[in-house]
């Protein structure tokens, strides 16, 4: 069946060197072997076809009003041992712990700065610093109620954390729907595992999301949440209508939304309702044309008073940009020294810094060799691939950076982990990544698994959906593997 | 619940009620034009009322010039141009639907998702054969039945069903008067000038209501053919069914009261309920009958503009 696949040089999730699977796919991959080709191909139909009738999909910015996609959906799940899900569960914590320790920091008394752990001037001068919400007080202090932390496993196996995502980290849908699918489609492969299920998890959201009082709210009552999306035609839609509808909070535009005398009322047919907490899934920029971007649609005039007078919790907290932003990535092991006097639990990719001149002529000469990302942008866009660029990208890149080197970081090229995915009917080994999602509210939980993505090209780097990136089902195993 | 959902949920009702109805009319005349064969001069007769009950004959002139039944079938099927054409009622179902996940049944987008994408995944359609109308109007037909299964077994009875049952409903009485009004005019401009027991049976097909006539009255008397479809007290597609049970669900929604914001409304559908109940169609005459479901059809349009000012509708619209 895996004929003629090959593990390469890469480290590889479910098969070793010599072809065998290792210790805990074994189960799966016997599994996998009495299906014949036929019955395989049949179910991977189905499966994908049902994304489509179900309507999971995502949009594809570009083409005329955005078109609709299924994420490609592939059935060989990412299987993780219960002891290295641990690990990760805890690094996952610290990190976002540090993260919103270092938020509240920078936000209030700066201590951090002050101590020159981190230059000022990164701080100040980045664009997601949103100096108009300096000073005000957060429920819980907590400004990430839920992060989507990308961690690779590189050719060691080791896992390492690519990117934190901070502000409206999207995928959590694809989680529960992979699940579904592949329950439904593959009952056979769940048989034989225990395997930490998704089942709850929805409530440990819904009461981390709940559990941000804003400070005027009356004592015991109920808070009124709402998801305010950008609307049917966002790119993570699909996401906002799951999450809404999971956790029972109403779906709202901003057009639903109107503050009156520093309050946020939503518009009903009985008339205006009073709402506690929004769940915003909509940028900075454009949550209030009064004060930030003017010709924000979107947006509700008035929100940030009312977010700064405490009648109303936003999450995840306005302006956390500064914090998942890839330059100040680089800081973030730092940071778990500083606020938690810990040594990071799980590694950054080593990361060089662009405005450092020492750094960035080392990296001048070695461009062919590494990875240069725009520090604001996201979604795989304007990133040079040193290895597969050709010499006129690479020239395009040297004057991009020189001309402004705050702009832009670079990582060596990390042999990214590969896992076999089934496509066009045949198995072959494709790079994946994981994003974990880390929920926070009184208690901090990490969703177990998350979303592996998966590059389906041959060959290809980038996993992300509007890449042409897929997803598969990740499983976190209930016991430690018997060793025998 | 949020006024704009409320909005939603009523247009994705009445535009889903729109496709099945209309559907429903193209397919009878089809195979009403197969049996009619030979008989050339009614049968565009026919096509022209249809064309009038699902869209507009100077719209369609204006796009495709002379009557030809291919052109016909496109104009209410396909047209881009023809804002009631199936497909794209159909896309205003699933846009509303798709605005309301989290309020309806997943089931119910799924159904409607389905034939939508089904309806893209063909080429142009001008290329289209009868054989692919035929099987398009049946998936609508399923699909609407579906829905409507989906809907009356699965979702509570509160807000989000009752916004869509009065959308159902006031779009199913709308139509049922526009398809008499059309009939009467187009019986006014024929050679007897009055409304013929062709006619009648004709409407009672476009309102898919013959077979229940048929059960409760042996004489296919013209009269008692509009009588039945504008007052009868059990067919669910006569006028008075659908205002009556408009009412009775509002009445649910207001818990039973009248209030400063809400009597006009009542006012409104109180005497629309009035005007059909008590009204005798064979003491009429032609004219007096015309005016009175030309007024009936108005009253309809307007009780829809006072109930969607009432619930804030208006103001969720007007910001789309």
């Amino acid at each position: 069946m895996f004929e003629p696949y090959k593990t390469g040089h890469y480290y590889d999730e479910m098969l070793q060197e010599n072809g065998e699977p290792k210790e805990h796919y074994r189960q799966f991959h016997s599994v996998l072997q009495r299906l014949s080709e036929e019955e395989f191909k049949e179910k991977h139909e189905t499966a994908q076809s049902s994304f489509l009738r179900q309507g999971i999909t995502f949009t594809v910015y570009g083409e005329e009003g955005g078109t609709e996609r299924t994420m490609p959906f592939d059935c060989v799940p990412i299987i993780i041992p219960a002891d290295a899900w641990e690990t990760i569960e805890k690094g996952m914590k610290q990190r976002v712990e540090a993260l919103n320790l270092f938020l509240e920091d920078i936000y209030h008394d700066q201590h951090i700065l002050n101590d020159g752990i981190i230059p000022r001037e990164l701080v100040e001068q980045n664009p997601y610093y949103y100096k108009q919400v300096s000073g005000t007080q957060f429920p819980l202090k907590n400004h990430i109620f839920l992060a989507g932390i990308d961690l690779i496993r590189d050719e060691q196996g080791t896992y390492r954390v690519l990117e934190d995502n901070l502000r409206n980290p999207s995928g959590i849908s694809y989680v529960f729907q992979n699940r579904f699918v592949m329950r439904q489609v593959y009952p056979e492969f769940f048989s034989r595992h225990s395997l930490c299920s998704l089942e709850d998890q929805i409530t440990h959201l819904q009461s981390a999301l709940l559990s941000h009082i804003p400070s005027n709210m009356k004592k015991h009552t109920e808070p009124r949440a709402v998801l305010l999306t950008a609307g049917m035609y966002n790119s993570a839609y699909y996401d906002h209508v799951f999450l809404a509808q999971q956790m029972n909070i109403a779906l709202v535009e901003g057009r639903d939304l109107i503050v009156k005398d520093n309050v946020v009322y939503m518009k009903t047919i009985q008339g205006l309702k009073r709402v506690d907490i929004i769940y915003r899934r909509v940028d900075d920029d454009f949550l209030d044309p009064k004060a930030f971007r003017e010709d924000s649609l979107l947006g509700v005039p008035g929100l940030i008073d009312a977010y700064k007078q405490g009648n109303v919790a936003i999450l995840n907290a306005v302006g956390n940009g500064v914090a998942d932003d890839k330059a100040m990535y680089t800081y973030v092991p730092d940071m778990i020294r500083y606020y938690l006097k810990e040594e990071p639990i799980i590694q950054n990719v080593e990361t060089y810094i662009l405005s450092d001149p020492k750094q960035r002529e080392w990296v001048l000469e070695h461009l062919h060799e590494l990875v240069v990302k725009n520090v604001g942008a996201s979604g795989g866009y304007d990133m040079l691939i040193g290895p597969h660029a050709s010499e006129e990208e690479i020239e395009i890149f040297r004057s991009k950076i020189l001309e402004n080197p705050k702009q832009y970081i670079a990582q060596p090229t990390i042999k990214l982990s590969r896992a076999p995915v089934y496509q066009q009917g045949n198995f072959y080994p494709c790079h994946v990544d994981l994003r974990v999602f880390v929920m926070k509210g009184e208690e901090t939980h990490v969703l177990p698994g998350g979303l592996s993505r998966v590059a389906l090209k041959k060959g290809s780097l980038v996993v992300n959906s509007s890449q042409g990136g897929g997803g598969k089902d990740t499983w976190v195993l209930k016991e430690v593997m018997q060793h025998a | 619940m949020l006024s704009r959902v409320a909005d939603a949920l009523y247009w994705m009702a009445r535009n889903g009620e729109r496709t099945e109805n209309n559907a429903h009319i193209l397919q009878v005349q089809l195979v009403k034009m197969l049996e009619e064969s030979g008989r050339e001069s009614v049968n565009y007769q026919d096509w022209q009322t249809v064309i009038d009950i699902c869209g507009s004959k100077s719209a369609y002139e204006e796009d495709y010039g002379e009557l030809r039944v291919h052109k016909a079938v496109d104009y209410i099927a396909f047209s881009n141009g023809n804002s009631n054409a199936l497909t794209n009622t159909l896309s205003y179902v699933r846009e509303n639907a798709r605005m309301t996940r989290d309020v309806i049944p997943n089931e119910l987008w799924e159904v409607w998702n389905d034939l939508y994408l089904h309806s893209q995944s063909k080429g142009p359609h001008t290329e289209f054969s009868f054989q692919d109308i035929h099987s398009f109007l049946q998936h609508i037909k399923t699909t609407s039945m579906t829905s409507t299964g989906i809907i009356d077994s699965m979702m509570s009875r509160d807000l989000p069903y009752h916004f869509m049952k009065i959308g159902q409903w006031l779009e199913r009485a709308e139509k049922t008067a526009l398809i008499m009004k059309v009939m009467l005019q187009k019986a006014k401009l024929s050679d007897c000038h009055s409304f013929s027991e062709y006619d009648g049976q004709f409407a009672l097909r476009l309102v898919n209501g013959y077979q229940d006539y048929s059960k409760k009255f042996r004489l296919k008397d013209p009269a008692l053919i509009l009588q039945f479809l504008i007052s009868d007290r059990t067919f669910p597609r006569s006028i008075y069914y659908c205002i009556e049970h408009v009412k009775e669900v509002i009445w649910k929604i207001e818990s039973e009261k009248v209030a400063h914001y809400s009597w006009r409304m009542y006012a409104a559908l109180d005497e629309l309920i009035a005007s059909v109940e008590d009204v005798c169609v064979q003491q009429l005459s032609f004219e007096e009958l015309e005016m009175f479901i030309a007024d009936i059809l108005n009253q309809c349009i307007e009780f829809g503009k006072i109930f969607s000012t009432t619930y804030y509708l208006i103001e969720a619209d007007a910001s789309r």
